[in-house]
């Protein structure tokens, strides 16, 4: 089921891309509305990361377009920010948290231009906002990986971008972290900015996301999270995986089922 | 002990060309492509003889954009090797370079008879030479050595290069694929940083050789990256080092009536042994601003 929507944020037609010769993301179509917090759900190897690397121009594209905010990509790239893998980066690298969440104004600055105050200032907000202000001198080569997760978020954050794309932000996070930046994103989007998130976790995925992309190399589903979180779109997403998951599912949907009565 | 003035000129010439290389190698060394490095500067061979029989002197401007734009070259085959035939890194680096070098191992033989130019001139330069290879003006006055002079111009342009492009360097040696989307051109940046290091290969090649290029790109940046986790003082230290090293080789191989380069190379080798050991043997030494760090959790 592929709902699309009128005046989209971002359209994407007919889209495939292939590594070496094998797509690893057939005829993807979809349109998505802005100031939603939007999930892009599958199993792993499904695409979801080629995907969003697609969007940003990471990757060649084999056929199709995208479009953002109704243009080229070109146009539109101070309007987009990216939260890559954690795992992407050498965390050795010598700088602290303020240098690498100031890089998120690198782009609006221009070459040959300095950071100065009032990028330190959008810096030092954005870590207020993921709860990082006390480890501003911190060097990252020193923090815990939802540590160094907060800090992406907040150098993606200092972009003051319209739409963010986040390749598993909450990867080797905490349950706590997880609520607190749920909680951010769904500001950010009741602020008008649009959120897509790789995710893995059907669970919170249902709690959190308006909106539910699911995929397995090809687009399985674009919706409302209400209209597309069906076991059948499920089932057709995971494949056999999700067996376990449903059954356990259907269990505690008999409102008989207590298994502490007996 | 009275002023040397030959010593002064040796120690000050190989300093700047120490800082130089250094400057650049701390960005080759997070982009971890040290070795790159190593490939351009022996790669850089043909594009010096073609250079040198187009303008036919070791002097001409033609020898610098010859290696430049050989420099460039190596990058970009090594790169394409690496994304797009899929050949590692290391393999793509060893291929690239010998070849390279070979080719101007062959064009130098081919042009023996017009010039006067031989490998191991690339290879391991001479530094004691450097007092007596004067610039002579029209006029016939000497202005002192020519080296010096070229070590000097190129600290400067490296250093204006660095100073220019320092936001741009560190968050593409960081993060590449984030400089991209926020619209950073990345690939120019890294070409850019690469023909720099072809320019100092070229410039520093004659005073103290490729050999030593290659270690003074390597070793003061990786010294220093054991002793300090902030880029700026891995800045400081890597170009204190580079001092250090030109000042401690010279006086070490004047003792043994050795080469300075060598010396040099070898003083820098054993200042990186001593901290890895230092390092491995007391791991939580604090210096600077680092602290111990932590496991991750994950």
């Amino acid at each position: 089921m592929i709902i699309n929507v009128e005046s989209p944020i971002l359209e994407i037609h007919d889209l495939t891309v292939s590594y070496d010769q094998s797509p690893v993301l057939w005829n993807v179509d979809l349109s998505l509305p802005g100031g939603k917090l939007i999930g892009i759900l599958g199993p792993n190897g499904a695409g979801k990361s080629t995907l969003i690397k697609a969007i940003m121009g990471l990757i060649p594209i084999t056929g199709g377009y995208v479009k953002l905010f109704d243009r080229e990509l070109n146009d539109v790239r101070s309007r987009i920010s990216y939260v890559p893998q954690r795992e992407s980066v050498d965390w050795n690298f010598p700088a602290s948290v303020l240098d690498v969440v100031m890089m998120g104004t690198y782009g609006k600055l221009g070459l040959f231009r300095r950071p100065g105050k009032k990028e330190k200032k959008i810096a030092m907000d954005c870590l207020e906002k993921v709860g990082m202000q006390s480890f501003v001198d911190r060097q990252i080569s020193e923090l815990s990986g939802g540590q160094q997760q907060r800090v992406f978020i907040a150098r993606s954050l200092a972009q003051e971008a319209d739409l963010y794309l986040m390749d598993e932000p909450f990867a080797g996070v905490d349950m706590a972290t997880e609520t607190a930046i749920f909680q951010l994103l769904q500001e950010m989007t009741a602020a008008g900015k649009t959120v897509i998130v790789v995710h893995h976790d059907i669970h919170s995925a249902m709690n959190y996301f308006d909106w539910i992309i699911m995929l397995n190399l090809h687009l399985v589903a674009s919706g409302p999270k209400t209209d597309v979180v069906t076991e059948e779109l499920l089932r057709k997403t995971y494949g056999g995986k999700l067996n376990l998951l449903t059954k356990v599912s259907d269990i505690i949907r008999q409102k008989d089922f207590n298994p502490l009565k007996s | 002990m009275s002023f040397d003035q030959n010593a002064f000129l040796i120690i000050f010439t190989a300093s700047i060309i120490s800082i130089s290389c250094g400057l650049l190698g701390v960005f080759m060394m997070l982009r971890k492509m040290s070795m790159t490095g190593d490939a351009i500067s022996h790669a850089v061979l043909p594009g010096i003889v073609i250079g040198f029989f187009v303008s036919g002197s070791q002097r001409g401007l033609e020898v610098i954009i010859g290696a430049g734009l050989l420099g460039i070259l190596a990058t970009l085959i090594i790169n394409w090797l690496k994304n797009k035939a899929k050949v590692q890194l290391d393999a793509s680096i060893g291929i690239t370079f010998t070849l390279l070098f070979a080719i101007g191992i062959i064009l130098i033989n081919m042009l023996a008879y017009k010039v006067d130019l031989d490998q191991e001139c690339v290879l391991y330069g001479e530094i004691a030479y450097l007092p007596i290879d004067l610039w002579i003006t029209n006029s016939g006055f000497s202005m002192g050595p020519r080296i010096t002079y070229l070590a000097v111009l190129n600290l400067v342009l490296v250093s204006a290069f660095i100073y220019l492009l320092y936001k741009e360097l560190t968050l593409t040696s960081f993060d590449e694929n984030f400089g991209l989307v926020i619209g950073i051109p990345a690939g120019a940046i890294n070409l850019a940083l690469m023909s720099m290091v072809s320019y100092t290969t070229v410039s520093s090649f004659e005073a103290v050789g490729a050999i030593l290029v290659v270690a003074l790109l390597v070793v003061p940046p990786a010294t220093a990256f054991l002793w300090t986790k902030k880029l700026t003082s891995l800045i400081k230290l890597t170009c204190a080092l580079g001092i250090f090293i030109a000042i401690a080789g010279y006086y070490m191989a004047y003792l043994v009536d050795s080469s300075i380069a060598g010396m040099m190379v070898a003083v820098g080798g054993v200042i990186f042994l001593g901290s890895a050991l230092f390092k491995s043997i007391k791991p939580n030494f604090i210096f600077g601003t680092s602290t111990p760090s932590k496991p991750l959790e994950i």
